[in-house]
């Protein structure tokens, strides 16, 4: 179908271009700009006509031979890139507007941006911590209230019977809360589902993915964790952090809202792509400093996601916003407590503190966490592969909104009912501690003053589930209970991620993990002799915390002083980082992280940290596209708009080639133009015979630009007249007049290091006289990849 | 330092607490001498010049203005009569546990000498005895000793159970104990016959009696007597009786969780024959080719 329309378009333009062309000859002339201009134009468009034509006929007569039949629609699987993102325009544009608004600019003016910059990220951190402290406040009162209705009712019902009616008002309370979440998810902002830092770390990777950074969507993953977390959901509210974090940072950074239409007029400088990126970078590093209250390792998490450009300035500010972020959070908290001035409640997850002396770690331990490591690495694959097959199909066959809200509630009801049958048939009862470390007891057929020990697991928050996995005293928990509990989580946190619910998978890995690092930590202490001395449950949990985290999510840096930061003590570094270096060997043998995973899904063309492998034979001919659609400097407006409203080519850059005077020459490489900057032109109507009509119109400016940004209207709203058709538009001043460039034969891997590097968005492909051969995007470069047989090649598809 | 030295300076010590103790005279029983003089003994053997034992004895005191006063060391002696009588009375309270309403009398008794001792109020003479008896040495026994009771007293949190100044048990407290003895005699009235006859009959009685426990733990007004009178009559009911509620509709539950296990079956199935498959459109990039079929357009261009 995309070739038909094609072929229509470019015959289309032939027409045109040969109508011009046919008029060249009686006006040409040096001293008339207009009319070489469209010699020039005519020519060059009806080359790169008549060259693509000749290229489709050839590509689609081999495919015609080599794959007979091969269908123009496929399902949809992992080997594919979307049409539908586009790169951050990252590199700065140094046209002459640039310049000068640069030299206007005083010293006192850079100045107060850098302030404001700090500014920025302390707002940051601030709303971040805020919003952090929201959510954990509202789920903490909400399932409360749901936890302390249900634990009455079955109360209730185990004396005078009926179990089977607690069953199902639990189910009913889980599925109302998680229908809510999902409907808002599904039916308004689909892109807020999920954890959120797939799309984040696409986002540090310089993709745009569209509304990311909405304000719609941070409303939406506000409400939708706490409806999944209050509905009993295998999930976290962690993961949402980042993505809260990194909305906050690219609203506030803007200070202004296009959703609510409302101009502050201030910070209008970041109104671009380069900065809005490193603010969100910090939003990303304060959404994770509020959740597991880890500073350092936030500002880790932006430098191992998104760093392919960095400045110490830049995360010396990051870090700011962090700490800002946590201190707001424990600052609000305390209050929240009625204990305010109390700063201890760093994060929203709370390892709790592991006291050095009970839970001290030998050397002959070491290599038990090791192996721990590798038990995390296989059971995060397996994770990893089971959620990829369901994945698959629900992207296949679970699209529709109203199937999506149904598998949520279904999910969410089945977790009740799991949940219930395990706690009704566990015979684990332990004795009622002193302090009531166990916020819903549930007694059910255990004797008076014990309580069922299967409930403390699941009838309660995740968050506190893992704490009290970490520090219940040992025999808490019996080792069949941590068996079966493991393995239905597991399964159960597997099917919950990748619904149409904002949630995270932090938790509920960190909650497997330590559910048989526990179970590991009491077998160990029943065979050894000694094992009862040293082998403290408390301290197992924790690794196989780690390990499974590693094993699904396969970060590393970040991951480790995340850990250690939200345990507290420094001196289980070398242990964690032993067991998450471990499971994501072990993992990355069979197959890669989760967030990985779901990046390709989504067919998001993401640039990994270096080229694939034996990928220095191709060179840039082969990576590029090619032909061309290149501007003249002096462009006629008719043909910028026709080409910036061919639907079956949404290009974004155009290569501004300048004719050299007088002779047959192919066109030269001149600059490089946005298809964003064009259309603020054709809106402003910077044309040149208007600028010599009106002396006194206002010259555009860069401040013209930002305020368009980041939503450039679409071509087809902006009206252009026949008229206006048939005036011309000087490029000269708004190109980027010094494009990177390479030369055909670079290899991939220098093509790719340029991109990862310095951001780009485009690289023209010259020839030795400086002639456009053709455009390396980002797409052209994420398709290739290291499979199983070598390097394979992905295939663009429309979604 | 040499280790040698350290030990003389030890040795030095214990002497001189010897000396002390041996100075306040009658207090010493016979079976404690043995092993402080064998440690005065081995001080001895480091610093043989200051004579035998024979002769630390004799040293009968120390001058006048070092040794404590007549009224300090009469209430050092009450101290310890009450300290004794209080040990006394929590021993046989441990198992089960009455150790706030056995002994919160001799507990305030205790406390008041303790608060004599340790007041800074001068008795006869001119004397305080805060300083001389509680913290002239580095044992400082005295303090200890009431240290250890006073916490053991705090973590048996018996100030919850007992009114102020150890008069008498709060009200709550005696509510309490008489529902207690309510219940058990109610188990032991119906112990012989039938069980589930118990269970029925003193269901009413010991449900007040969780009521009112209940209520007490919220309050906070429990002291360790009350708690584990409870877990004994919890234990009793649960274990001993078998009164606790049987396992009795494990075939509702499990109906009613696999009709919901069931649920997704039917909804991943229906989806999958119902729902149309997703599919993609595939689309051809512009491409080069090939090296040489663009060198071909660029010279059939030139």
């Amino acid at each position: 179908m995309a070739n038909i329309t094609k072929k229509v378009s470019w015959s289309s333009r032939a027409d045109e271009s040969g109508a011009t062309g046919e008029g060249t000859p009686l006006l040409n002339g040096s001293e008339q700009p207009r009319h070489s201009r469209q010699l020039s134009e005519g020519r060059s468009i009806f080359q790169i006509g008549r060259l693509s034509t000749v290229d489709l006929e050839e590509e689609i007569t081999s495919d015609e031979d080599s794959l007979r039949g091969r269908p123009k629609e496929i399902p949809h699987n992992e080997k594919l890139l979307s049409l539908k993102y586009e790169s951050l325009d990252y590199d700065n544009i140094e046209n002459q507007l640039f310049l000068e608004e640069e030299r206007r600019m005083s010293h006192m003016g850079f100045r107060c941006l850098e302030i404001s910059r700090w500014v920025v990220c302390g707002l940051i951190g601030f709303l971040t911590g805020l919003i952090a402290c929201f959510i954990d406040i509202v789920v903490e009162e909400l399932a409360g209230i749901k936890y302390q209705v249900v634990k009455e009712n079955i109360e209730k019902f185990t004396e005078v019977g009926g179990l089977s009616i607690s069953l199902i008002l639990w189910a009913v309370f889980n599925s109302a809360f998680v229908m809510v979440g999902a409907i808002i998810v599904a039916y308004f902002e689909p892109i807020a589902a999920g954890s959120g830092i797939p799309q984040i770390k696409c986002y540090l990777n310089g993709v745009k993915i569209p509304r990311v950074v909405r304000l719609k969507t941070l409303l939406v993953k506000v409400g939708g964790v706490i409806c999944s977390v209050v509905g009993g959901l295998a999930v976290g509210k962690e993961g949402p952090m980042i993505h809260s974090g990194a909305v906050v940072a690219a609203g506030v950074s803007q200070g202004r809202s296009t959703s609510l239409k409302r101009d502050f007029k201030i910070f209008e400088y970041f109104r671009r792509d380069t900065e809005k990126r490193d603010f969100v970078s910090a939003g990303a590093a304060a959404g994770v400093s509020a959740a597991f209250g880890a500073p350092v390792g936030g500002v880790l998490f932006s430098l191992e996601e998104g760093a392919s450009f960095w400045n110490q300035m830049l995360t010396w500010r990051i870090f700011f916003a962090s700490m800002i972020s946590t201190f707001t959070l424990n600052f609000f908290l305390s209050i929240y407590h009625n204990k305010p001035g109390d700063l201890s409640n760093p994060g929203l997850i709370n390892f709790g503190r592991f006291e050095t002396e009970s839970v001290a770690y030998n050397l002959y331990e070491i290599p038990l966490f090791i192996a721990m490591g590798a038990i995390g690495g296989l059971l995060g694959a397996l994770f990893n592969v089971l959620n990829y097959w369901l994945t698959i199909f629900r992207i296949r066959y679970v699209h529709r909104p109203c199937l999506q809200v149904m598998e949520a509630m279904l999910v969410a009801a089945v977790t009740a009912t799991v949940s219930f049958t395990m706690i009704y048939f566990s015979n684990d009862c332990q004795p009622l501690g002193p302090e009531h470390t166990e916020e819903y007891p549930l007694q059910l057929f255990c004797a008076d003053g014990e309580y069922n020990s299967m409930a403390t697991a699941f009838f309660n928050t995740p968050e506190r589930s893992v704490r009290s996995l970490f520090h219940n005293q040992p025999g808490t928990y019996n080792p069949l209970t941590l068996g079966l509990f493991t393995l239905t989580y597991f399964f159960l946190a597997c099917w919950t991620y990748g619904l149409a619910v904002s949630a995270g998978v932090f938790i509920p890995s960190l909650l497997i993990g330590a559910a048989w690092g526990r179970l590991f930590g009491i077998l160990l202490a029943s065979i050894t002799t000694t094992g009862s001395t040293w082998a403290v449950p408390g301290k197992y949990a924790l690794m196989g915390a780690a390990a499974q985290l590693g094993g699904i999510v396969r970060m590393t840096l970040s991951l480790t002083v995340i850990m250690v930061e939200a345990t507290g003590n420094i001196s289980y570094g070398l242990p964690i980082m032993l067991v998450l270096m471990t499971s994501k060997i072990v993992g990355d043998y069979f197959v890669e992280g989760l967030y990985d995973i779901h990046i390709k899904l989504q067919s998001v063309p993401f640039l990994h940290w270096e080229a694939p492998a034996t990928s220095h034979w191709l060179t840039a001919r082969e990576v590029m596209s090619s032909p061309v659609t290149c501007l003249n400097r002096i462009e006629k407006v008719g043909t910028i708009v026709d080409i910036l409203s061919n639907t079956s080519t949404n290009h974004n850059g155009f290569p501004v080639v300048v004719q050299v005077a007088g002779n047959d020459e192919p066109a030269k490489l001149c600059g490089l133009i946005l298809r964003s900057q064009l259309i603020v032109l054709l809106k402003h109507k910077v044309f040149v015979e208007l600028a010599r009509s009106r002396l006194t119109h206002r010259k555009l400016q860069l401040k013209d630009f930002r305020d368009a940004y980041p939503r450039f209207p679409p071509i087809q709203s902006i009206h252009v007249s026949q008229d206006e058709r048939e005036c011309m538009m000087d490029l000269m001043e708004f190109m980027n007049a010094t494009p990177y460039t390479v030369p055909q034969e670079t290899s991939l891997p220098r093509v790719f290091k340029l991109f990862r590097a310095l951001g780009l968005r485009h690289l023209v492909v010259v020839d030795d006289e400086n002639r456009v051969v053709g455009l390396v995007t980002r797409k052209d470069l994420a398709r290739y990849h290291l499979g199983k047989h070598g390097l394979e090649e992905l295939q663009l598809a429309q979604t | 330092m040499s280790p040698h030295r350290h030990g003389s300076f030890w040795g030095f010590i214990v002497f001189n607490i010897y000396a002390l103790v041996s100075g306040d005279g009658g207090n010493l029983t016979a079976s404690e001498t043995p092993p402080l003089s064998s440690v005065v003994l081995s001080s001895a053997a480091f610093k043989p010049g200051l004579g035998s034992l024979l002769s630390l004895n004799l040293l009968s005191s120390f001058p006048e203005d070092l040794e404590i006063s007549d009224y300090c060391s009469q209430l050092l002696l009450i101290f310890g009569q009450r300290y004794v009588a209080y040990v006394n009375c929590l021993v046989p309270a441990a198992r089960p546990v009455k150790v706030c309403q056995n002994c919160f009398s001799s507990y305030g008794s205790l406390t008041e000498i303790f608060s004599n001792i340790s007041s800074d109020q001068v008795g006869p003479g001119n004397v305080s005895c805060r300083d001389s008896l509680l913290r002239s040495d580095r044992l400082m026994l005295v303090y200890e000793l009431f240290e250890n009771l006073k916490v053991l007293w705090e973590k048996s949190n018996c100030n919850n159970c007992i009114t102020k100044g150890f008069q008498n048990m709060t009200s709550d407290t005696l509510h309490f104990m008489t529902t207690l003895n309510q219940t058990l005699t109610c188990f032991e009235q119906y112990q012989q016959k039938n069980k589930t006859e118990l269970c029925t009959n003193c269901k009413t009685d010991y449900k007040n009696l969780n009521v009112l426990y209940g209520g007490m733990e919220k309050n906070k007004t429990m002291c360790i007597d009350i708690e584990d009178a409870m877990n004994m009559t919890r234990r009793l009911w649960s274990k001993n009786f078998n009164c606790s509620f049987p396992r009795e509709e494990t075939v509702p539950v499990i109906a009613v969780s696999s009709f919901m296990l069931f649920l997704p079956i039917i909804f991943y199935l229906s989806s999958f024959l119902h729902s149309e498959q997703k599919k993609r459109k595939l689309i051809h990039p512009n491409r080069a080719k090939s090296y040489s079929s663009l060198m071909n357009i660029q010279d059939n261009r030139s």
